[in-house]
């Protein structure tokens, strides 16, 4: 099956700044997949270029199977896309907006009423009269989401969809992308890793215009950094935390008062010991978790760790 | 010209439902209303004038049909010409400050039936706008003169046409260089300084688009000028400004 979107050595250079360096990227087709970086690690620009805003400067880009450079023409017309900041005609309704987009890709006729219909449905927008140039930012956002696919688009591209919204905006919008799932294949970039660890399957971390790792979510949670057992005694935090940190399979080992977080490097030996320890002082055990790997630790590893 | 049409259709639109559609033709009202009553009040304010100052006698002839027309073509090269150097010096650039170019571009509309369908909606409003203009001033002009030099007037103004459609393709590629509204509404009227001051050489009046900048007063006036040059390097040079705006927009990034 063709990739959804295929990079290769995709390199944008702007005078003395390699915005990209050698991306090598491939999007499976039908995945939610997270474009992850902080700000200023190339991923506007890859969007930039794989929607025909930008050329690269060396390395190709291919989307369903075209050329972003040579094939402009057929990449647009199966893509939607969602910039950042969606911008729209402010003296148009969102029923106008999406008829004119609509119009745009050829769709017409009942089919367009029957898709203006829905995307408004799905947006929360339905019954809404007002121009667009009175909505609030979420609003455009979630119409910004419904114009990306008026055309049922195969690939939908969004940049940046949740960074600048309130948490109802950012539900809402997350609620939309949640939904096309198995509908259309999704290439979203963001900085923001509670909305990938909601959304995506799999995921690149993208920095200073190289890609750090690519792979499934889980496989990153499992591959990286160390993982963590929290627990609480009813006394002796103190001089129990002092302990553990002598132990061969402890990393690392904070408190708060009598809670304890020990960063173990492995997690059998440490359940089978920590119990042990915790008997053999007489303490009583309140609580022992062991804490799951956020892709916020990765996502620190991988590109705090460079910085 | 992917989308052309649709495009050209959503132009149309934005003219007639945002402040576009007041500006121009209010302008070109206003002139085609003014020229006319300002011909007829003249001679009266040059004398009441001229009365206040003891020992000055000026014999003013009265106002003609004539005087009304070279009023109105003489605000058109002024006033109207500089209003619709301002008024499209945003075309592209708008769409591309504002964000909309984004949006629209990454859908299957060609960057050139975007710049061929700006250039296209801006040179009707202003054909229109000045044909309700010309319209109030004859309309005017028969009533408080009569209704002499109708052929000449109408030569006079499709002339000035030329030379503000000439303008309007010359703002798409200012538009689309400069990527600001501000500069290229600044770059617009210095080029029509030098136009206006290119008029003047003899060369440059009769075989380039210079020699419309005077041309319509002279055609009123019953001169006889040679304006084919003048007329067909300005066609000439609105379809290359065109097709050189639509180029430089297609290889520009966004």
């Amino acid at each position: 099956m063709t990739a959804a979107v295929e990079l290769e050595g995709l390199t944008k250079v702007f005078g003395d700044v390699r915005a990209l360096d050698g991306v090598d990227l491939a999007v499976e087709t039908g995945s939610v997949y997270g474009f992850l970086g902080p700000n200023g690690a190339g991923k506007t620009t890859t969007l930039r270029i794989l929607t025909g805003l930008a050329r690269p400067t060396t390395g190709s880009a291919r989307v369903l199977g075209h050329d972003v450079v040579r094939a402009g023409n057929d990449v647009r017309a199966a893509i939607g896309f969602l910039p950042d900041v969606p911008a729209f005609y402010p003296w148009m309704t969102a029923p106008e907006t999406l008829r004119f987009f609509g119009a745009l890709f050829g769709v017409g006729g009942k089919e367009l009423d029957q898709r203006v219909e829905a995307l408004l449905d799905l947006a929360g927008l339905a019954g809404v009269d007002s121009k667009v140039g009175e909505y609030s930012r979420g609003m455009r956002q979630r119409l910004g989401v419904a114009q990306a696919l008026i055309n049922a688009p195969r690939l939908l591209m969004l940049d940046e969809p949740t960074s600048a919204l309130d948490p109802i905006g950012r539900r809402d919008v997350l609620e939309m992308i949640g939904a096309l799932k198995e509908r259309t294949t999704v290439f979203f970039s963001t900085h923001i890793l509670s909305d990938v660890e909601r959304v995506c399957d799999t995921i690149t971390v993208l920095d200073r215009g190289r890609v750090v790792r690519q792979g499934p979510i889980g496989e990153f949670k499992r591959d990286r950094g160390a993982a963590r057992i929290a627990i609480e005694v009813d006394r002796g935090g103190a001089a129990l935390a002092a302990r553990l940190a002598s132990e061969p399979w402890c990393v690392g080992c904070t408190r708060e008062g009598e809670t304890l977080s020990c960063a173990v490097d492995d997690v059998d030996a440490a359940r089978r010991a920590l119990p042990a320890l915790v008997a053999a002082r007489e303490l009583g055990l309140v609580r022992m978790v062991e804490e799951e790997t956020t892709l916020e630790d990765v996502f620190v590893e991988l590109v705090g760790g460079a910085r | 010209m992917q989308g052309f049409r649709v495009f050209l259709v959503k132009e149309a639109r934005e003219i007639t439902r945002t402040w576009r559609i007041w500006v121009l033709p209010a302008i070109l009202v206003a002139v085609g209303v003014l020229g006319p009553i300002s011909a007829l009040l003249a001679p009266a304010l040059v004398e009441s004038l001229a009365g206040s100052q003891p020992g000055v006698v000026i014999e003013i002839p009265e106002a003609t049909t004539l005087d009304a027309y070279l009023q109105f073509v003489g605000d058109l090269t002024q006033i109207v010409l500089i209003a619709v150097i301002i008024a499209s010096a945003g075309m592209i650039a708008g769409e591309v400050r504002s964000g909309t170019a984004v949006l629209v571009l990454t859908k299957p509309l060609s960057r050139q039936a975007m710049v061929v369908a700006k250039v296209v909606s801006n040179s009707v409003l202003v054909a229109l706008s000045t044909a309700l203009g010309s319209f109030v001033c004859w309309v005017l002009t028969v009533a408080l003169f009569d209704d002499a030099l109708v052929v000449e007037f109408v030569e006079a103004v499709a002339v000035w046409l030329l030379l503000a459609l000439f303008f309007v393709a010359l703002m798409a590629l200012l538009s689309v260089v400069l990527r600001s509204q501000a500069g290229a509404a600044g770059a617009g009227l210095a080029a029509y300084l030098l136009l206006a001051i290119a008029s003047g050489w003899g060369p440059a009046r009769e075989y380039s688009p210079a020699g419309l900048v005077a041309a319509s007063g002279r055609v009123l006036t019953g001169e006889n000028i040679a304006l084919v040059w003048p007329v067909v390097t300005a066609v000439v040079g609105i379809v290359a400004l065109t097709v050189a705006a639509a180029a430089v927009f297609t290889r520009q990034e966004l």
